[in-house]
């Protein structure tokens, strides 16, 4: 796993992770309301004075979201590029409410398996600006 | 933050040994935070692990894998899928989610790969100090927000002992500062010493049986 | 009388008092114990027996405290707060009141890490001004510090420690405040080197109209040595040994040291005798209990009154 990080993404596998959790994935796809409930929910948001990168709903869309469409057919700057989205912007508390019942933390969690499984994760070691 | 540190290779080889295929499962938490038990670590003592077994001839195989909290049964369902397929499990969270994870999978052996050693903060990348005891009853309202519980080496609540040096450092380390020379510095300085001019009675500790918390709100969902 | 000790009625009579001090023997070597004691009969009022000191572990304090009782001396039973919690702290102050201990001196103790069992668990259930306040609890109301009532009070003289010296040098006075407040009866000071730190304590002590309500016996040790000296100095924690004293006893013929250490002693306990606010001294000759008949008669404190 070491020299992973070298290695072209496999974007098989990721496709086959995408499939396992397909349901809930359409789910949040087509009926998330984009009606921002969820967004006074987290109190990451509201401590970041409602910067919409923040919003539950726009962390899961622009990451997830975004892997689904494309069918796991990314590369390793699009993984890099969505930790922040789901590290960084989510610390997985559960607190967050979706009156149609999307279970947000969840399909983060789920994102960041995607990550790890290419050797995409956090440098707790100083690497990572954000942090 | 709770920080662990790896538990010497040959204690954890002992562990693992005669077991054919073992899942060394990393926390996406507090572990990788202090650089003890995330993804990394997991792949280092993995690469370690089978070297040190491969000199003695012993075949490990050993797989890693990451959940982003062993604490909560919310992060499992991936470790769920794979966790039968496995003789042992390695865990590199702290005891708690070592606990978690061995409840969990009840048929299969679970280790601690890591020593869980205090409640602390990030002084700097890789460098962190103790700084709770979660004692149960938290008194940083009267001591100045310094922890005597934590950081006084004998956890004194009517403090300083006799034994503090005459350069304010406690008696069982010249270079560490006496709990109650930093309390009573930060109190007088904002004005509030007779916090600590009344005698503190004896304390009731929470020590006596497995501690178990509902937050208010939530009373009503698991107690009723 | 709160208790009826001896060392209570030459205090409450106004005499100045005269205590000493015991270590117990690494060991159950009774005779030890007994030999150390036969130096002292008749030339104190009462002597500590100590408990664990530096947590080396010793014959338990109470039992030297039966030994002394027996060779005639009062013990002054001394308990620290690093190895026993609260159940075992009232249960033995109950056994060794009956057996007719009648001071007690509530400790904090040396940290384990200096002894010989460094990765012990410390206790420290309570502290000792927390220890101080059962001990009263028991005496005054006849409860146990959970409330139930005791079968039997013990009517125990209280003690407690203070230490003039180290940060912050300000907050010590205000310790022994709290100390006199959670039921303290006596005092005994660590070692006193430094005169004029120890002056401005008790000062300070007057001002705060504690030496009224509290007995201050301040703690005199004679140095053996230069090398003692120094050791204390730089490895003591808590001690303050001015450089004074060590260029005095360097200023000497070697064998005329320890005579000149007897000397600065008892120059100390005459500067204690006049000073307003102490109510006595306590000897704590390490490991020369044979010299305290001899230092006890140049500090003029003989014969010891008969109360
Ligand atoms: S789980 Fe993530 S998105 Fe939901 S409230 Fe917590 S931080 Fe916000
Ligand atoms: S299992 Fe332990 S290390 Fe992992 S997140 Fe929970 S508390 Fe932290
Ligand atoms: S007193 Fe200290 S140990 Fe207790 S809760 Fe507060 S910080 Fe934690
Ligand atoms: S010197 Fe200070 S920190 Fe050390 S044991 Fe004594 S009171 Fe506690």
């Amino acid at each position: 796993m070491p020299d992973q990080e070298k290695k072209p993404v496999d974007t098989a596998a990721i496709a086959s992770m995408l499939k396992k959790k397909e349901p809930e994935m359409k789910r949040v796809l087509n009926y998330c309301l984009r009606c921002s409930i969820c967004a006074e929910s987290c109190f990451l948001y509201m401590a970041h004075d409602g910067d919409p990168q923040y919003m539950p709903s726009y962390k899961v869309i622009n990451s997830l979201g975004k892997l689904y469409k494309k069918k796991g057919n990314v590369d390793r700057e699009f993984l890099e590029g969505i930790k922040g989205l789901v590290w960084r912007n989510c610390v997985l508390c559960h607190r967050c409410y979706c009156p149609i019942g999307i279970d947000i933390p969840r399909m983060i969690d789920f994102t960041r398996s995607i990550c790890r499984s290419e050797g995409v994760y956090p440098e707790q070691d100083g690497g990572e600006s954000w942090l | 933050m709770i920080i662990a540190e790896r538990k010497p290779l040959d204690e954890i080889k002992d562990m693992v040994r005669g077991y054919k295929r073992v899942l060394n499962v990393g926390c996406g938490g507090c572990t990788s935070i202090c650089l003890a038990g995330g993804q990394k670590e997991v792949n280092t003592l993995n690469a370690d692990l089978k070297k040190a077994l491969g000199a003695e001839d012993v075949h490990l195989e050993i797989d890693g894998f990451v959940i982003e909290r062993q604490c909560n049964y919310d992060f499992f369902e991936a470790l769920d899928e794979k966790a039968g397929n496995y003789d042992a499990i390695l865990s590199m969270a702290c005891g708690v989610g070592v606990q978690f994870v061995a409840e969990r999978y009840p048929e299969t052996p679970v280790f601690p790969a890591l020593n869980t050693v205090f409640c602390g903060a990030d002084r700097d990348i890789g460098w962190f100090e103790e700084s709770c005891r979660t004692c149960g009853e938290c008194v940083l309202a009267e001591t100045g927000g310094i922890c005597p519980v934590t950081r006084c080496a004998k956890g004194l609540f009517n403090g300083p002992c006799g034994g503090t040096r005459l350069d304010g450092t406690c008696e069982v380390d010249k270079d560490t500062p006496c709990a109650w020379y930093e309390i009573y510095k930060r109190l007088k300085a904002q004005g509030r010493l007779e916090n600590i001019l009344k005698i503190k009675p004896p304390r009731q500790w929470e020590n006596q049986t497995r501690r178990s918390l509902v937050q208010e709100d939530y009373k009503q969902r698991y107690i009723g | 009388m709160k208790s009826g000790s001896n060392l209570e009625k030459i205090l409450t009579a106004g005499h100045f008092a005269f205590t000493g001090e015991v270590g117990p023997p690494r060991g159950a070597n009774v005779e030890a114990v007994r030999e150390k004691a036969k130096h002292l009969k008749g030339m104190v009022d009462m002597a500590n027996m100590t408990d664990n000191q530096t947590a080396m572990v010793r014959m338990s304090s109470w039992a030297g405290s039966l030994i002394l009782l027996d060779e005639g001396i009062e013990p002054n039973y001394q308990m620290v707060c690093r190895d026993r919690n609260r159940i075992a702290m009232q249960s033995d102050i109950l056994g060794a009141y009956a057996h007719g201990i009648r001071n007690i001196l509530c400790l904090s103790g040396d940290h384990q890490q200096f002894g010989d069992h460094p990765k012990s668990k410390g206790v420290y259930d309570v502290d000792s001004i927390q220890l101080i306040s059962i001990v009263k609890k028991m005496r005054d109301e006849g409860t146990f510090l959970g409330g139930d009532e005791l079968n039997g009070v013990p009517k125990m003289f209280i003690g407690a420690a203070a230490n003039p010296f180290g940060e912050p040098v300000e907050w010590r006075v205000h310790r022994l405040a709290k100390k006199v407040a959670a039921g303290a009866d006596f005092i005994q000071t660590q070692c006193i080197f430094n005169m004029e730190r120890m002056r401005e304590w008790v000062h300070q002590a007057n001002d705060m109209g504690l030496t009224e309500k509290v007995y201050i016996l301040a703690g005199v040790t004679p140095m053996k040595s230069v090398g003692m000296a120094k050791y204390m100095k730089n490895n003591v924690p808590g001690m303050d040994v001015p450089d004074e004293i060590i260029k005095r006893l360097q200023g000497v013929e070697k064998k005329k040291v320890a005579d000149e250490g007897i000397k600065i002693a008892c120059e100390q306990i005459e500067e204690f005798k006049e000073m307003k606010g102490i109510a006595g001294v306590h000897l704590m000759p390490i490991e020369w209990e044979h010299r305290v008949p001899e230092i006890a008669e140049r500090a003029k404190m003989l014969p010891r009154p008969k109360v």
